[in-house]
Order: structure tokens, then C-alpha cells, then sequence
């Protein structure tokens, strides 16, 4: 699934981090950044609660495509120089955490690419 | 609840914290080197704690009056032992001049809607608080909600003019330190691994909005070092554990990145205060992590598991209270 789909799929919008081309892998749904670090998988798709510029250095440690804040939260604007510079699509999702993870489970059963 | 019973009100119930981490630009705006004390510094570095002049709930209005003129100070917390009841400032005073109930106790009129700091704050955070309610002074509570002191925007210029002094010869030296770069850059024209190089990061206490840069840094040159993908992200999870740890836990230190032929080594510092117990603090889920750590999304208790998890040796010598080191190695595929 690309990104761009992710984007569509949660009502977001990209905020930061610059090209929405890319495709994710694996799904992560953590505001705990240790736990994320645990994960094994390449370009997961991190979706959190955490708005802040560390949400998007654990994101890029660990090689994801991409990153997910929920319920709208206003992103400090420090956090998305980060994505910039680090170039880690930031996007930003009205969705709360749970129905983010049902959309997407829902949309990658149809895909065909398991949740 | 009683009457007495003081609204704690967070930060949330007016803006929520990340409007208050994204509206405040005063801070963001501040020199670099003004922005290291403010992150390094905690509310009860710079508090006032001792011959705090306080009222209680059965003082007169009066009795406030008087001590604010003979102390030239404009607000007073109502305190009964370390317990918090409200404030009286010279809103009320004036109210009561006005009203002719000058009289009154305290209790009748003082504010009890308080916005407080937690006193492990760091200063950055509290400095925002001012930024974001126009209260001149915010009373300080511990972890178990006593009153330890109060803060206002007077003595953290104080606390930061005083330390200006101390901190901008160390600063000058703070700057990545580089060496073998020259041969680094030679190895990474030919494609091969550099033969030696080392890199040292300062890692500056509670500086959380700069915490993984060295950890990113390290990822960066490696991977541009050519080291295995594989190894790149053990490596980098490696350092921005320790990285968050030093941040955190320790008083300031440093993480230092070694490469060679054969392996690479993340060697993690601290100036202290050392930790009591080793074997506790490397298992899955222990952590001394305060509740404003939590809400940064650190203090999970994985950190040093996770660097033990991945490294193919793991070090750790703490003694109290002289400091930390843990030091990392990665063996390359030769």
C-alpha cells in the first residue's frame, strides 16, 4: 500500500517530510518510542499519539515510511522541520487511534495484503 | 471535596499541551546556548524554596495586605503545613479595598482555580506556562502534591544569568569533536569501510527536543560509511536508547560512536548520579522515569534491555554517584 493510499484511507493529510510515493510494510500503533524500537520490520507505518519531534527520530531509527498523528493534534512546528529534514512523511489524521487501525486493517484485508 | 479544596488546573484545561508546545515561539526563538540552560535546568533548580512568606486560610485580607507592601511582593500562597489551599495576589486586594471586606479571611476570597508546575519540570516547560497564562508567579508541587515553592519569570533570569557565566566556555567547546575524519572521507571515496574514526556527541540534560539527533547523526554516517543496513538500524536503536537514557536519567555526558575494520562501538557517558542497581535497571520494563517523561513517550523501561537485545556485547559499569558507562559493540561482517 502506498502512502498516498494511507493519506486517503485516514481522511489526513501530508504535513511534512516531503513525497507520499512511498509504500509501507508492516503497521505499528505505539506512543511508547522503546517499544517502537523493538520492531524488526522495514518501512512500518508508525502510526502514534505522540506529536512530538521524537515520534519522527524513532520512526526514522528504525527505517519507517512514514508517520501517523492522530485526533488532528496540533503538530509543533519543530516536529515537522524534523520530518523535513530527515525527510519522513508526516501526515495528520482526524481519526482517533482505534478507528485509524480498523480503516486500515479493513483496506489492506481487501488489498489482499493481510492487517 | 472541600471548600478549601484548591481546582488544580493542567495546562490542557486551557490549551492543551501541544498547543502549548506549538504556540509558545519565545522559547523556540531563544539563542541556542540560553535554550541548553532552560532544557538542563528543572522548576526546583531555580525555585524559590526557603523563607517562602505565606498566609493561612484565616488570615485577614489585611494581614495580606500588610505583608505584601512590607515585602514588596504582589501574590502569596494560603498554606497550611506543605498543603496548597489558593493564592491571594493584588487582584484581591484591590477587590477587597473596593468592596471595604479588607477584613475577610483569606479563605473567602483567595483564588483557588491554581495553574501549578511540577517541580521536575524542566524550565523550558515552566517558561511556557508564563508564556501562555499571565499569572506573574505559579506555585511548585512535588510528586506527591505538596507545595515545595514558587516560581516566577524573576528567578529563572537570575538562575539563567548566574549559570551564563559558568556554561559559555564549556559551550565553546561543545561542538562535535572529529577524528580520522580526513581518512574517513578517503575510505568512503574508495567505497571501503574507514579504516579508524571516531565521533563524540555532547548529550545535554533534559534537553528532550534535541534527544536522538546524535542518534540519527550516528545512523547517517554509517550508513554512509557503508556498513550493512542490518547493522546500521541495531546500531542506531543502540544509540538513541543510551542517548534518551543520558538525556534523562543522568546529569549530562556523552555518547561516542567508535568505527573500525571489525566492529562498531557506541560508548554511552554520564556525569552521574550513577545507578543503585545494575541488574534491576536492565530489565524489560524497570524505570525511574517520572510521569512527564512517560508523557514524552520515553521511560517505557526498555531502554537498556533493548540495547543488550541488540548488541553482540554489552557492557554496563554505574557507580553512585560518580556516573554511568555502557558501551555497545557491533561486529561487522568482514
Amino acid at each position: 500500500m502506498k502512502i498516498s493510499e494511507v493519506i486517503k484511507i485516514l481522511d489526513g493529510k501530508l504535513v511534512a517530510g516531503g513525497s507520499a510515493d512511498g509504500k509501507i510494510g508492516e503497521i505499528v500503533a505505539n506512543d511508547l518510542m522503546s517499544d517502537v524500537l523493538l520492531t524488526d520490520s522495514e518501512n512500518i507505518l508508525l502510526l502514534t499519539s505522540l506529536a512530538s519531534d521524537q515520534a519522527v527520530r524513532t520512526a526514522n531509527i528504525v527505517g519507517a515510511a512514514a508517520v501517523v498523528v492522530h485526533n488532528a493534534k496540533p503538530l509543533p512546528a519543530t516536529m515537522c522541520q524534523v520530518a523535513d529534514s530527515l525527510g519522513m512523511p508526516l501526515i495528520s489524521s482526524p481519526l482517533a487511534k482505534y478507528d485509524a487501525c480498523v480503516r486500515l486493517y479493513l483496506a489492506r484485508k481487501a488489498e489482499g495484503t493481510g492487517a | 471535596m472541600s471548600v478549601y479544596e484548591p481546582k488544580i488546573l493542567s495546562g490542557g484545561e486551557h490549551r492543551s499541551d501541544d498547543e502549548i508546545m506549538a504556540g509558545c515561539g519565545a522559547a523556540e526563538d531563544s539563542p541556542l546556548v540560553i535554550m541548553e540552560l532552560l532544557q538542563r535546568f528543572q522548576v526546583k533548580d531555580v525555585m524559590r524554596s526557603r523563607n517562602i512568606i505565606s498566609l493561612s486560610r484565616d488570615d485577614t485580607l489585611r494581614s495580606a495586605k500588610e505583608l505584601m507592601r512590607d515585602n514588596k511582593i504582589s501574590g502569596l500562597p494560603v498554606l497550611e503545613g506543605r498543603r496548597l489551599f489558593g493564592m491571594v495576589s493584588m487582584n484581591q486586594i484591590i477587590k477587597a479595598l473596593e468592596g471595604g471586606w479588607l477584613d475577610d479571611p483569606c479563605r473567602m476570597h483567595m483564588s483557588t482555580s491554581l495553574v501549578v508546575l511540577e517541580e521536575d519540570m524542566p524550565v523550558s516547560i515552566a517558561l511556557k506556562y508564563f508564556h501562555n497564562y499571565t499569572f506573574g508567579r505559579f506555585p511548585v508541587l512535588n510528586k506527591a502534591h505538596e507545595f515545595t515553592g514558587i516560581l516566577s519569570q524573576r528567578d529563572i533570569t537570575n538562575a539563567m544569568l548566574k549559570e551564563l557565566a559558568h556554561e559559555i566556555a564549556k559551550l565553546e567547546n561543545r561542538s562535535e569533536r572529529h577524528i580520522g575524519t580526513d581518512a574517513a572521507e578517503v575510505a568512503r571515496a574508495e567505497g571501503a569501510i574507514p579504516y579508524y574514526s571516531l565521533r563524540q556527541f555532547v548529550i545535554v540534560r533534559n534537553d528532550l527536543a534535541n534527544a536522538g539527533k546524535a542518534a540519527n547523526e550516528i545512523k547517517r554516517m554509517l550508513k554512509d560509511a557503508g556498513v550493512d543496513a542490518r547493522i546500521v538500524r541495531k546500531v542506531a536503536v543502540a544509540a538513541y536508547e543510551l542517548e534518551i537514557n543520558v538525556c534523562i536519567h543522568s546529569l549530562g555526558g556523552s555518547i561516542t560512536v567508535i568505527l573500525d575494520h571489525q566492529s562498531v562501538t557506541i560508548v554511552a557517558k554520564d556525569r552521574g548520579p550513577g545507578i543503585k542497581d545494575v541488574e534491576w535497571a536492565c530489565q524489560d520494563g524497570t524505570s525511574t522515569a517520572n510521569d512527564w517523561i512517560r508523557s514524552m513517550g520515553f521511560g517505557a523501561g526498555m531502554g537498556l534491555s533493548n540495547c543488550r537485545r541488540v548488541a553482540d556485547v554489552f557492557n554496563i559499569n554505574s557507580f553512585v554517584p560518580s556516573g554511568t558507562t555502557v558501551v555497545c559493540e557491533f561486529k561487522l561482517e568482514v
